[in-house]
C-alpha cells in the first residue's frame, strides 16, 4: 500500500522572504514579490496570510496534514509591513465543527421528483442479457 | 390586477369542450373566451386557461380584451408552472404596453418566473442571478407600483440564497481541512452578504477556521464582531465557548492594530 | 418620411396619433417622450421620431407638426396569425418551429422572415441535403393579420458513394476509413445515418487523420486536399482524400536538463518511460511530461513548468526530446463557481477536483478534473475553463454543466438459453438524489427463477476516496438442468479504495444462504444428500486485489487487468475459502486491425469443514468456456447422467478479433479462438457411480462473428471440442450479447 501525497497552497521560500524589509515595504509591493496572498485577515487590509500544506492520503483512512506552513504578514496602519511570522501544524487547533447549518428558505424539491424525475430512455442492455 | 370574478360560464356545452372539438373559436366573442379562460383558471385546469388567453390575442389582436387576456395568459402559464412561456408573454406584454398599469405585474412576474425556480442551495444557482436582476428591474422602474415591496422582500431572499451557496462551498472546504479556501468564502459572505441571514454563521466559521489553523487573534476578532452585532445567536454562544477552551476572551487582544479594528467595528460602521 | 424642416421650437398642447389599431396612444406617446403642453425643440421630436421607428413596431411613421397639435400618423407592421409549413419531411413542424424567430400572435418582421427562411435551409443541409430551397409566403387576413407559409423543397440526401485515399502507403484504404467516421453509402442505408455529406464532418474527418498518423510517428503528415465530386444525379458524392504521409519518425535520445537550482535532473529521467526507439507520438511525449508533473508534487515543488524541446535529425529520422524544467508564473486558482447543476449536488462536482480554492493553478490538474467530471456520466456537456480574476495572477475557474437523464426504468421480457423467458423490471439511477450514488433495484421472474436485488455505491464514502458498496440478493433457481430447487439469498456489504497509481483493493463482508428443497426422486444420490442437510448459513470477510492498466497505461495500445480476491467463510458446522484469480491482457497488432485477447480465470472452494453444495459448485456456462451445454463438462453421476459442477475450474482463452473484408459501416467483423480449461474437484461423493472428478483438460477451438447493432454487441460462436470426455456434453453454436470487460 503506498501513500499518495497532495500539496496544496503556497508558501514563499526563505530567501524570498528575505527581500521583505519590515518597514519600508507595503501591500503592493510584498504581492509583487512573492505573490498574492493566500487568505488575509477579517478586515480585509490589515494581514496577508500565505497558507501551505502537504496532505497525505494512505488505503482507507481520513487524508491527513502532514505539515503545514503559514507565513503571516501584518501591516501597520501606514500599511507598512510591521512583522513578519511563521506558524505551523503544532500551532492549529483541533476544533469540533458545528453541525448547525443556517436554514435556507427556498422551496426544496420534493422527493418523487427527485427520484424519477431524471428518468431517461428504456435501458435495453439487461434485457437481453443472454 | 383582474378585478373579474370568476363567473361560471353559461352552461353551453358545445363550447364546453373549448374549441378543438366543439365549434370553432372563431365565432365566439372576445369577451365569452376571456370569461371561459377565467372559468378555467377557477377550476384550476391553468394550462388550459393559458390556451384560451392566447386565442383572444390571435383573433382579436386590437381589442381592449386582448391586452387584459396577455397578461392573464402570462399569469396562467405561471400558475401552471411553465416558466418559459410565462415569461414570453409577460415580456411580451411589457414590449407591447409599456405605460400601462399591468406592465409593473408583467415585470413583476418576469421575475417570479425565475425566483420560483431557484430551488436548494446545492444546486444551480445560474437562476439566482437572473431573479435579483428582474427583481432589481421591478424595483427601480416600478418603485411605487404595489409590487415594489413584495419584490424587494424577494429579492433579499434571493441574496440570501445566494449568500447560502457561498456557505455551502465554504463548508464543504472546512470539512475537508482546506481552511483558507473555507476563510476566503465565508469572508466574502461576511464582505458582501451583510444583510443576510448568514452573516452569523460565517463569522463563526471564521473563528473555527482561523483557530484550526492557529491564528488566534484574528479569531477573537471574528469572535468580537460576532458578539458585538449577534449578541443573542446560538453562533455566538457556540464562539464563546469554542474560544474560551482554547483560553482566549473572545474580544481583540494583541496589538494596536487589533484593537483599532475592533473600535472602528463598535463605532457602528458595521450596519 | 418627411423630416421636421423648420428648426425652432415648439409647444404642442394637442397630440392627433392616427393608423394605429393594436398599439395604444399612450404607447406611442410614451415612445415619442413628449408630453402634451412641454416646449420641445425640433431635435427632441426627431428624437422621439427615430424611437418610434426603432421600435419595430411600425411600418412606416411620419410626424408633422401642424401650429400647435402634433400630427402623429403610423402604419403598423401586420400581426402574425399563422406560421405553417408545407412539403417539409424529413423535418417536421416542430422541429422547424424551433430554429425561426418569427411567431405567432407577434409583429411580422420582414427581415426576420428572410433569416428564418435561411436558417431552415441551413438545417436540411446539415442533414446533408444540399439542394434544398425555402420559399416564405405572407397570406393577408382580416384586420391587418397576416398568416406565414414556409413552403420547402427538400431535394434529396446526398449520400457518400466511395471514400478513397491517394499517397496513403502506410495504411490501407480499409484502415483509413475504418479511422474516419464518415461511412461509404452501404446495404444498411437507412439504418446508418451518418453517411449523409457535411461540411464539418469532413473538418473533423481531417483532424481525425491527422491525430492517427500522429499518433504513430508520422510528424510530417498533411491531408494535402479532400476533393468531394458530386454526382450527376446529385445524390451522391465520392470523396478523395490526397495525403502526404512522409516518414516515420522514432524517439532519439531522450534528456532532462533543468533550470531550477533546487531540482536534480537524473532524478526526473529515471521517472520517464519513453525510451530511444520508441516509434514517436504525441501522447507519449504528453504521459512523460505528466509523469514528471506528478513527481513535482511528491518532490514538493511549485510552479515548475516542464517544456518538451524537440530536435529532428532527419538523417536517421529520429526525434531526440529534451524536458526543460523551468520557473513558471504564480498564478493562483481564486475560485471554482460550478454552475448548470440542477440535479447533481455542487459537491459531487467539486470534489473531482484535486486543486482547491487558494492553490497554484495548474492546467493539467484542471483538465484531468474536467475529465473525470465528465466520466461521471451524469452530463451531456460539461466544459470547465479558467478566466482571471480579481488579479492578473488569480484565475476563477468556471464549471458549466448541462444535466442528462442517468435514471432507467427498464421492463422486459429477457430469454436466455438457460433460463427461459423472464419477465424483468428495475429502477437503475446513476445519480441518486443528485449525491453521485448509484443505486439499482431489480425485480425478475422467469419460467424457473426469479430474483431480487438491491446494488448500491456511495462512491466518496465519508467524503473520501473510498466507494462503499453494497449487494443484497435473492433468487430461487428451480432450474431444469439441476434437479432440485434452490434458495440462494447473499448480503455482501463493500470498501474500495486506491492502494497505489493503478491498484485498488476491496474489502467485503459476505453473508450467504443456500437451501435445496424438493429434489426429484432419480436424482443423483450425492445431490439427495446435500439436500437433506440444513440449509447453509455461512458468512465471513474477503477481499480483491486488482490492477488495471488498461485506461491509465502509458501504452495506448495495450493494458492488463489482474485481480486476484479471496473469502473466508465460516458456519453451520461448515468452513470454506473461495478463491477467485482473472488475468488479462490485450493488444492490438499487425497496425492496430487486429485484437488479441488473452484470458486467464480459476476459481477455488476449499472446504477446510463440511462439504461443498451443488449451488455452490462452479458449472462453467458459455461466459467461461465455449463449446459445451450448462454443466456440459465436469464431474458427472454416471447412473444419472446429472451434472454436479465441480469445487474448482480452471480457464484460459484465447481470441483474437479481425476485420473480415465487409464494410466497415455494417460493424460486422471475425473471430477465431481457441479455449482449454477444466472443471473438477468434488467433496463427498456418498459412492455413487461419479465420473470425471478429477482433473481433465478439455480443449475447443472455433470461429465467431461479431455484429455491432445499435442494441448493443451480438456475438455468434461456432466451435468444435479438441478434447473432450465421452459424457460431456459440447454444443455447436451459440449467440450472446458480447459484454464488454
Amino acid at each position: 500500500c503506498v501513500a499518495q501525497y497532495r500539496l496544496h497552497g503556497y508558501t514563499p521560500s526563505d530567501d524570498d522572504l528575505a527581500n521583505i524589509l519590515v518597514g519600508v515595504d507595503t501591500r503592493d509591493t510584498v504581492s509583487e514579490v512573492i505573490g498574492t496572498p493566500t487568505t488575509s485577515g477579517v478586515a480585509r487590509s490589515d494581514a496577508y496570510y500565505y497558507v501551505s500544506k502537504n496532505v497525505r492520503s494512505y488505503g482507507m483512512r481520513e487524508p491527513e496534514i502532514v505539515d503545514r506552513q503559514i507565513v503571516a504578514i501584518r501591516f501597520d496602519d501606514a500599511g507598512v509591513v510591521s512583522n513578519v511570522e511563521r506558524y505551523t501544524l503544532q500551532d492549529g487547533k483541533v476544533v469540533p465543527l458545528s453541525r448547525r447549518v443556517t436554514g435556507n428558505n427556498a422551496n426544496d424539491v420534493p422527493f418523487l421528483t427527485q427520484l424519477f424525475g431524471n428518468v431517461g430512455g428504456l435501458d435495453l442492455s439487461q434485457a437481453f442479457d443472454g | 390586477c383582474s378585478d373579474f370574478s370568476a363567473r361560471p360560464f353559461a352552461n353551453n356545452n358545445s363550447f364546453a369542450e373549448g374549441g378543438q372539438s366543439g365549434e370553432p373559436l372563431e365565432n365566439f366573442t372576445a369577451e365569452e373566451i376571456y370569461a371561459r379562460g377565467e372559468y378555467e383558471l377557477a377550476d384550476n385546469d391553468a394550462d388550459q386557461a393559458a390556451v384560451y388567453f392566447g386565442e383572444i390575442e390571435r383573433l382579436y389582436p386590437y381589442s381592449e380584451w386582448a391586452k387584459r387576456a396577455l397578461i392573464m395568459q402570462a399569469f396562467a402559464y405561471h400558475q401552471d408552472q411553465d416558466y418559459e412561456n410565462s415569461r414570453a408573454a409577460a415580456q411580451r406584454y411589457i414590449d407591447f404596453y409599456p405605460a400601462d398599469e399591468d406592465a409593473a405585474y408583467a415585470q413583476y412576474l418576469l421575475a417570479l418566473s425565475y425566483y420560483d425556480q431557484i430551488d436548494d442551495v446545492g444546486r444551480d444557482q445560474g437562476l439566482t442571478f437572473q431573479a435579483l436582476q428582474a427583481l432589481r428591474t421591478v424595483i427601480e422602474r416600478y418603485p411605487d407600483s404595489e409590487y415594489a415591496e413584495s419584490s424587494i422582500l424577494q429579492f433579499d431572499l434571493a441574496f440570501d440564497h445566494l449568500a447560502g451557496k457561498e456557505m455551502e462551498v465554504g463548508r464543504y472546504y472546512l470539512k475537508r481541512q482546506h481552511y483558507a479556501a473555507a476563510i476566503n468564502r465565508f469572508r466574502v459572505v461576511v464582505a458582501d452578504f451583510q444583510t443576510t441571514t448568514h452573516t452569523a454563521e460565517a463569522l463563526h466559521r471564521l473563528v473555527e477556521s482561523y483557530l484550526s489553523l492557529g491564528l488566534t487573534d484574528e479569531a477573537q476578532t471574528a469572535g468580537a464582531i460576532l458578539g458585538y452585532n449577534y449578541q443573542g445567536s446560538e453562533w455566538y454562544a457556540e464562539t464563546y465557548e469554542l474560544l474560551t477552551n482554547a483560553g482566549l476572551k473572545p474580544e481583540a487582544k494583541g496589538d494596536s492594530w487589533l484593537a483599532k479594528i475592533y473600535r472602528q467595528m463598535i463605532k457602528g460602521q458595521w450596519l | 418620411t418627411p423630416t421636421v424642416a423648420v428648426a425652432q421650437s415648439f409647444a404642442f398642447n394637442s397630440v392627433e396619433i392616427d393608423g394605429n389599431q393594436r398599439i395604444e396612444d399612450a404607447t406611442i406617446l410614451s415612445y415619442m417622450g413628449i408630453a402634451r403642453g412641454q416646449t420641445v425643440s425640433a431635435a427632441e421630436v426627431n428624437a422621439g421620431f427615430r424611437r418610434l421607428e426603432d421600435s419595430g413596431l411600425f411600418e412606416s411613421v411620419d410626424v408633422q407638426p401642424r401650429g400647435n397639435t402634433l400630427v402623429i400618423n403610423v402604419v403598423e407592421y401586420p400581426t402574425v396569425n399563422r406560421i405553417s409549413f408545407e412539403g417539409n419531411r424529413r423535418l417536421d413542424d416542430d422541429a422547424i418551429s424551433e430554429i425561426i424567430e418569427s411567431q405567432e400572435r407577434r409583429v411580422l418582421n420582414p427581415s426576420q422572415v428572410e433569416r428564418d427562411a435561411a436558417r431552415i435551409a441551413e438545417a436540411y443541409s446539415q442533414q446533408g441535403r444540399l439542394a434544398a430551397r425555402v420559399q416564405p409566403r405572407i397570406i393577408r387576413r382580416s384586420d391587418n393579420r397576416i398568416d406565414l407559409v414556409y413552403e420547402v423543397f427538400e431535394g434529396d440526401v446526398s449520400e457518400i458513394e466511395r471514400i478513397s485515399f491517394v499517397g496513403n502507403q502506410a495504411y490501407s484504404d480499409r484502415r483509413l476509413r475504418g479511422v474516419l467516421e464518415t461511412k461509404q453509402a452501404g446495404l444498411l442505408r437507412r439504418l446508418i445515418r451518418r453517411d449523409t455529406y457535411i461540411e464539418d464532418r469532413i473538418a473533423f474527418d481531417r483532424q481525425v487523420l491527422s491525430d492517427f498518423y500522429a499518433a504513430r510517428g508520422y510528424v510530417d503528415f498533411r491531408v494535402l486536399s479532400v476533393t468531394p465530386e458530386l454526382t450527376r444525379e446529385r445524390n451522391g458524392v465520392f470523396l478523395n482524400f490526397n495525403l502526404e504521409e512522409g516518414q516515420q519518425f522514432h524517439v532519439g535520445n531522450v534528456t532532462v536538463s533543468s533550470e531550477l537550482a533546487n531540482v536534480d535532473p537524473d532524478l526526473f529521467a529515471e521517472a520517464l518511460r519513453i525510451e530511444t526507439g520508441d516509434v514517436y507520438s504525441p501522447t507519449l511525449v504528453e504521459n512523460s511530461i505528466a509523469r514528471l508533473e506528478r513527481l513535482t508534487v511528491q518532490q514538493q515543488l511549485q510552479f515548475v513548468r516542464i517544456e518538451p524541446r524537440i530536435t529532428r535529425n532527419d538523417r536517421d529520422l529520429t526525434l531526440d526530446v529534451e524536458f526543460v524544467l523551468s520557473r513558471g508564473p504564480r498564478v493562483f486558482v481564486e475560485r471554482i463557481d460550478i454552475e448548470g447543476n440542477t440535479t447533481t449536488l455542487d459537491r459531487v462536482i467539486r470534489r473531482e477536483f484535486t486543486v482547491v480554492e487558494g492553490d497554484p493553478f495548474n492546467p493539467r490538474e484542471v483538465r484531468q478534473a474536467a475529465e473525470r467530471i465528465r466520466a461521471l456520466g451524469f452530463f451531456s456537456e460539461a466544459d470547465v475553463d479558467a478566466r482571471e480574476g480579481s488579479s492578473p495572477d488569480q484565475v476563477i475557474v468556471d464549471v458549466d454543466v448541462t444535466e442528462q437523464p442517468t435514471g432507467s426504468i427498464s421492463f422486459g421480457a429477457n430469454y436466455s438459453t438457460s433460463d427461459g423467458v423472464g419477465l424483468v423490471g428495475s429502477f437503475s439511477e446513476r445519480n441518486f438524489l443528485g449525491r453521485g450514488q448509484s443505486l439499482r433495484v431489480s425485480l425478475g421472474n422467469s419460467s424457473n427463477t426469479s430474483t431480487a436485488g438491491i446494488q448500491f455505491v456511495e462512491p466518496a464514502f465519508l467524503g473520501r476516496d473510498l466507494a462503499f458498496g453494497l449487494n443484497l440478493s435473492y433468487s430461487n433457481n428451480t432450474a431444469d438442468y439441476a434437479e432440485y430447487s434452490s434458495n440462494i439469498g447473499i448480503f455482501e456489504p463493500s470498501l474500495t479504495f486506491p492502494v497505489s497509481e493503478n491498484g485498488r483493493l476491496q474489502v467485503r463482508l459476505k453473508a450467504e444462504y443456500g437451501e435445496m428443497y424438493d429434489v426429484d426422486d432419480e436424482a443423483s444420490v450425492i445431490i439427495q444428500n446435500e439436500a437433506d442437510e440444513d440449509a447453509l448459513e455461512a458468512g465471513g470477510a474477503g477481499y480483491t486485489y486488482s490492477y488495471d492498466t488498461r485506461t491509465t497505461g502509458l501504452n495506448p495500445n495495450a493494458g492488463v487487468f489482474l485481480s486476484f480476491g479471496q473469502d473466508f467463510m465460516a458456519g453451520n458446522d461448515v468452513q470454506y475459502v473461495e478463491t477467485n484469480i482473472r488475468a488479462q491482457a490485450q493488444a492490438f497488432v499487425l497496425n492496430e486491425e487486429v485484437e488479441l485477447r488473452a484470458t486467464f480465470e480459476a476459481s477455488n472452494l476449499t472446504f477446510s469443514q463440511g462439504s461443498s453444495r451443488a449451488f455452490q459448485r462452479y458449472y462453467l456456462g458459455s461466459r467461461y468456456m465455449r463449446g459445451f451445454e450448462g454443466g456440459g463438462i465436469g464431474p458427472r453421476d454416471a447412473s444419472e447422467d446429472a451434472a454436479l459442477g465441480g469445487n474448482n475450474f480452471a480457464v484460459a482463452r484465447f481470441e483474437a478479433e479481425f476485420p473480415i473484408g465487409l464494410p466497415e459501416e455494417y460493424g460486422v467483423s471475425g473471430g477465431v479462438f481457441y479455449d482449454i480449461g477444466s472443471l473438477w474437484g468434488l467433496d463427498k461423493t456418498y459412492n455413487a457411480d461419479v465420473r470425471y472428478e478429477d482433473f481433465s483438460l478439455r480443449q475447443v477451438a472455433g470461429v465467431s462473428i461479431f455484429w455491432d447493432t445499435p442494441i448493443g454487441p451480438l456475438r455468434f460462436n461456432w466451435s468444435e471440442p479438441i478434447e473432450r470426455r465421452a459424457q460431456d456434453k459440447p454444443r455447436t453454436f451459440e449467440f450472446t450479447i458480447s459484454a464488454e470487460f
